[in-house]
């Protein structure tokens, strides 16, 4: 495409208050056509931007105005390679208005704009021929039920495919739930009525079931998963939907509480049996009597770092229930013994219907063991009860059955852990690794996938297994793109919440199949049709991108070779700054593009006129500069702000680039890292901040000080510090001194 | 390793509260909003937090016998704080009833005093008393005996010797009543104490609890009831007023005829009815205004904290309507009489029902507060609960 360029320069919003337009249009000098605008993004000035296009012919179109991150829509040229310069933000909302660093630095943008113009092509949609656009849906409990019938009704194909020889799940093995809607003068038990569910999904035309069947194997990528079932019967999928559920904690393994060793101690789940076996009586399992003393044990295994380190939602409000179930005999009493009683968003209605019954009896305590008392009667014994004893008294109470209220296991759960052993032994040896795979029970893989990065999904640090997602942003998100997880699989969560999952993960599934289809980028890049496109023959089959990619999205060929599942990758670029080669580059963002445009930025000769480069990740730190821009916070006006997709894509070269032309400092702001992670791609600024260990190497060739770089972590709701801590960085450069590059 | 306490949850007793104007009991959940707000409580291990879980599982003898219940004053900033309704305040009155119950001397008086479906029986009593007394006097058709000068005076109606031997025996029967209750109780929250760490002589306690009953001062502690305070003092007083004007009475009748006192200046010595000018009639007079103006202040000021502090249960209501039946019917007879109605006469014998009824059901009533709760100040004093 030959390109013909178009600068335009709006002086509206205190732009041409704060700098002499002229001057700054200076940079644009070299490619001819600049115009000014008094308001660009109104009617007349875009279709100035417009006539232009048609009339001139003008394919690159260079808007120096406001920020990116509005008018977007205004600011929409299809079939035009379109750069926005953020001169209103970074330069008139934040500068000392009309000095000469101010203008100097609103040139500095529109240059460095030009050049990724310049630079870059106007990209065109990879879409990959054959996509199918049926969802899988692996598992029929309820939640996985429920986002086949919203993926169905939505007009969707739909399989199903259930491991069990009957739909339903954990809701078959209930007696009765807890109610939807208005608890108050309403029966506080219901009817499950999952039979209603299983025959609509049964009877549904657009859903295909498969009981007793697992899927063995998956390959492919979003639109093109090539799923094997255990049947052997293999299909084309668009997008999963991993709605595996969960089981419950192994009680055997709390034998303190007596589980195993006496015949009066239940979980909540035999329970439920029992209550459904015997239409709603509690018959206790040593003498058949029906039970008048229930006592429940809340958090049995959970929140305890020896069992399961999390709350699991929903147990506090399953012992409220099955305190009903006991409270249908009027003598009868339900105990319940807790932490805290935890019941999230709704339940706490419940919470307090359930618990305004005088046979309903709550304490908090420390339950710390149960005793056999007479006639197969137990002691729950308990220490930090609310009773008003002394501290450290020691209480007992008697119950003639005790209810342990264990929690949820993802079915996840089982599949990392011994992907965890496996890292572990691999890490101790060669020798470590063949035992561990000799003797170590596979674990029953869900998805088995066929990716170079491992047949499941990989968890979060600290998510206990489940396959979660980073929750703050981005709910059904797993790390495999087009699969997305629900119900208890994917968090702790009750019935309701996992309908409600169940339904979402349903709608991001169509969006993924709806996104290859057109070719732009699932998540979070959602309008970008851009994608890596890797020049192979310089490839050296290093790995580094296979390994670092934080979605699995690229394979590799017997030789190594790193293979692009394009409908895998979210377009982090986190191969980009992985790859030692830098051969990894997308058309509008390459390690040339971003080298070149810090290249771009003019470092005046003299001692006292300091230049320093600002990478800035574009999801968090970059909302926080236009922030603080409308706040008007003042930042030095020596900082070249670049965006960034990801602080991932950082390549270390750039370092050199900039501080060899004589850049006095360079600063990184990505987002937080480490277990409350903030990233848009699970790790990029962590990745930055490994390869910025070594960056010492670099600046020691160059005999630079190692304090001229640094990294910062930026949360986007920290902009009211991050102006300071941005002139405080280039203080200490000023200290430092310039950088004797300058004048070279 | 000290063995464990055995907790034995008492759905009966639970019920028992929720039944007796505790209905929000249930609603609890432990925040201890209501211990925080409290001003009235002491310091360590505060009320009403752990009552309200302690009557949730039914622990009765922690209950029945706790000075903490009875230090309450129903302030009822709990109960406007409470995040959940559970209304501490009302909860812990109905602790209250349940404690005067289990140490009265008579349970079945206060069965009666406390249980609205026994109301017929409350008032039948002394109903069927007078007017037995009435018929063996004569006067069971309510004829209007008149004395000399065809003036009303009750005393012709009932005889003052008859009406001071019904009363002298129902004082000694309910003295005899508030002092098992009181050594019940006593003994109770001993027994449940432990061993005493009393500091003080128990005289002294007496006289410092005493001291802070006669100034209200627990009262000024509260937030939401603050204007209980003058409420309850205007009433307090005017029973003081009333109990010595009665005394005053008995002198005046007897000190006539026994002592041989003559009159002198204002005061009259002999039978009723008294000139106005006399000076025990005044305090009569003004006693009965600061005990209508307390009934209305705490009436008026229930109604408008209703919202807050709830509308209270069956067991103030009966108590209150017995105090307004003593003032009101004690007002209306002096009123009828100077107005020289014979309807006076019927009036008078409902006054007597009231008074029969105030004296009678004290111990077993809401009005057993008056010694149950000194009792729980005294105790919580020489126990050392209570610094203040």
């Amino acid at each position: 495409m030959e390109k013909k360029f178009g600068v335009y320069i709006c002086k509206g919003c205190g732009i041409k208050e704060a700098m002499d337009v002229e001057k700054v249009a200076g940079a644009a000098k070299k490619v001819q056509n600049y115009k000014f605008h008094d308001a660009l993004c109104s009617p007349e000035g875009v279709q100035l931007i417009k006539d232009d296009m048609a009339k001139e012919g003008v394919n690159t179109v260079i808007i120096a105005a406001c920020s990116p991150r509005v008018k977007y829509e205004e600011f929409d040229f299809p079939g035009a390679l379109v750069e926005r310069v953020n001169i209103r933000e970074f330069v008139a909302w934040t500068m000392e208005p009309n000095t000469d660093a101010t203008n100097d630095a609103a040139y500095d943008y529109l240059n460095m704009g030009i050049v990724r113009t310049q630079k870059g092509d106007l990209p065109e949609p990879n879409i990959l021929p054959d996509l199918s656009s049926t969802i899988l849906v692996i598992g029929g409990g309820i939640a996985g039920m429920t986002a086949a019938l919203s993926a169905a009704d939505a007009g969707q194909k739909v399989v199903l495919v259930e491991k069990d020889a009957q739909l339903g799940g954990i809701v078959n093995k209930l007696y009765k739930k807890i109610p939807t809607g208005s608890y108050i003068n309403k029966p506080l038990v219901v009817d499950t009525d999952i039979a209603k569910t299983v025959s609509e999904v049964e009877s549904n035309p657009n859903i295909k079931v498969y009981k007793s069947t697992t899927v063995s194997k998956t390959d492919g990528q979003p639109g093109l998963y090539d799923v094997t079932l255990s049947n052997g019967e293999t299909m084309k999928i668009g997008a999963i939907v991993m709605a595996s559920g969960w089981k419950p904690y192994d009680a055997s393994k709390l034998d303190y509480l007596g589980y195993g060793k006496m015949k009066n101690v239940v979980t909540n789940f035999e329970l439920e049996e029992i209550a459904k076996k015997n239409n709603g009586k509690l018959l206790r399992p040593s003498d058949g009597k029906p039970a008048m003393k229930v006592a429940f044990v809340q958090c049995a295994g959970q929140r305890d770092p020896n069992h399961l380190p999390y709350c699991s939602s929903m147990c506090c409000a399953t012992s409220l229930k099955q305190a009903q179930y006991v409270r249908q005999n009027e003598d009868a009493l339900a105990m319940i013994f807790y932490k805290d009683i935890r019941t999230p968003g709704r339940t706490e209605l419940y919470y307090k219907e359930a618990q305004n019954n005088p046979g309903v009896m709550l304490t908090k305590a420390d339950v710390t063991g149960i005793s056999e008392a007479v006639n197969g009667n137990l002691y729950v014994e308990m220490e930090n009860t609310l009773f008003g004893m002394k501290t450290g008294e020691k209480v007992k109470v008697e119950a003639d059955l005790v209810v342990l209220a264990t929690g949820m296991v993802p079915t996840t759960r089982g599949p990392q852990e011994y992907a965890d052993g496996l890292t572990k032994a691999a890490g101790a040896g060669d020798e470590a690794k063949k035992n561990y795979l000799d003797q170590t029970p596979k674990p029953d893989y869900i998805l088995n996938l066929g990716y170079r990065q491992g047949p499941e999904i990989p968890t979060l640090e600290g998510a206990s297994g489940f396959a979660d997602s980073n929750f703050i942003c981005f709910q059904y998100e797993t790390r495999r793109t087009g699969i997305y997880a629900a119900g208890g699989v994917h968090q702790p969560m009750n019935m309701a919440e996992a309908q409600e999952d169940g339904a979402g993960a349903a709608f991001k599934a169509i969006q993924a199949i709806d996104h290859v289809a057109r070719g732009v980028a699932v998540h979070p890049r959602a309008w970008d049709v851009t994608f890596p496109d890797p020049m192979l023959i310089k490839c050296t089959a290093c790995k580094r991108c296979t390994e670092e990619c934080p979605f699995g999205a690229i394979d590799e060929d017997e030789k190594g070779i790193p293979f692009y599942k394009i409908n895998r990758c979210r377009r982090c670029g986190t191969c980009m700054g992985a790859c030692p080669e830098r051969i990894v580059s997308f058309k509008d963002y390459s390690v040339d593009i971003v080298g070149s445009m810090l290249k771009a930025i003019d470092v005046p000769d003299d001692e006292d006129t300091f230049r320093i480069a600002c990478l800035v990740c574009e999801n968090d730190s970059y909302p926080a500069l236009d922030t603080a821009a409308i706040s008007r916070k003042k930042i030095d006006p020596s900082v070249r702000f670049v965006s960034m997709r990801c602080l991932g894509g950082m390549n270390l070269v750039w370092v050199a680039d900039a501080l060899s032309k004589g850049i006095d400092g360079m600063l990184l702001l990505g987002c937080k890292f480490g277990e409350n992670y903030q990233c848009h791609f699970v790790k990029g600024s962590e990745l930055a901040n490994t390869r910025f260990s070594k960056v010492s190497e670099t600046l020691n060739r160059l005999q630079l000080e190692s304090e001229r770089v640094q990294l910062m972590q930026i949360a986007i709701n920290e902009y009211d510090k991050l102006p300071d801590m941005i002139n405080e960085f280039v203080e200490k450069v000023k200290e430092i001194g310039p950088n004797p590059f300058k004048s070279m | 390793m000290s063995e464990a306490t055995v907790i034995k949850p008492d759905l009966q007793f639970v019920n028992e509260i929720i039944k007796g104007g505790g209905e929000s009991l249930k609603k609890c959940y432990q925040c201890a909003t209501c211990s925080v707000v409290c001003n009235v409580t002491p310091e360590g291990n505060p009320f009403p937090r752990k009552e309200m879980v302690l009557a949730q599982w039914g622990q009765k003898d922690k209950l029945i016998a706790s000075p903490d219940v009875w230090l309450c004053h129903q302030c009822s900033d709990c109960t406007a704080y409470c995040p959940r309704g559970a209304k501490p305040g009302e909860v812990l009155n109905a602790i209250r009833k349940q404690s005067i119950k289990h140490v009265a001397m008579v349970p079945f008086l206060a069965k009666v005093a406390t249980d609205a479906k026994l109301l017929p029986i409350l008032f039948a009593i002394p109903m069927v008393l007078f007017y037995a007394i009435l018929v063996v006097l004569g006067n069971g058709n309510f004829s209007a005996p008149r004395a000399e000068g065809n003036i009303m005076a009750y005393h012709k109606f009932v005889p003052v010797p008859v009406i001071d031997t019904v009363f002298i025996l129902t004082a000694i029967f309910a003295a005899a009543s508030a002092f098992v209750g009181i050594k019940r109780l006593w003994s109770g929250m001993k027994a449940q104490a432990g061993e005493l760490k009393s500091t003080g002589s128990l005289g002294g306690d007496i006289i410092s609890s005493v001291t802070t009953i006669l100034a209200h001062s627990k009262f000024a502690d509260c937030n939401v009831n603050r204007m209980r305070q003058w409420g309850h003092m205007l009433l307090f007083y005017s029973f003081i007023g009333l109990a010595v004007v009665t005394t005053w009475a008995i002198v005046y009748l007897y000190g006539f005829e026994l002592l041989g006192i003559k009159p002198f200046g204002p005061f009259h010595f002999g039978e009723s009815p008294y000139p106005n000018s006399d000076p025990v009639k005044i305090l009569a007079l003004i006693s009965s205004i600061a005990f209508a103006a307390g009934v209305v202040i705490l009436l008026l000021n229930r109604f408008a904290k209703a919202g807050k502090a709830g509308m209270g249960s069956y067991f103030d209501w009966i108590f209150l309507l017995i105090v307004v039946g003593v003032g009101a019917t004690g007002m209306l007879s002096w009123a009828l009489r100077l107005a020289d109605m014979s309807a006076g006469y019927l009036v008078y014998y409902f006054h007597l029902v009231f008074i029969w009824s105030l004296f009678a059901y004290a111990p077993y009533s809401k009005f057993a507060h008056l010694f149950y709760r000194t009792t729980a100040m005294v105790f919580a004093r020489h126990s050392g609960r209570d610094k203040k």
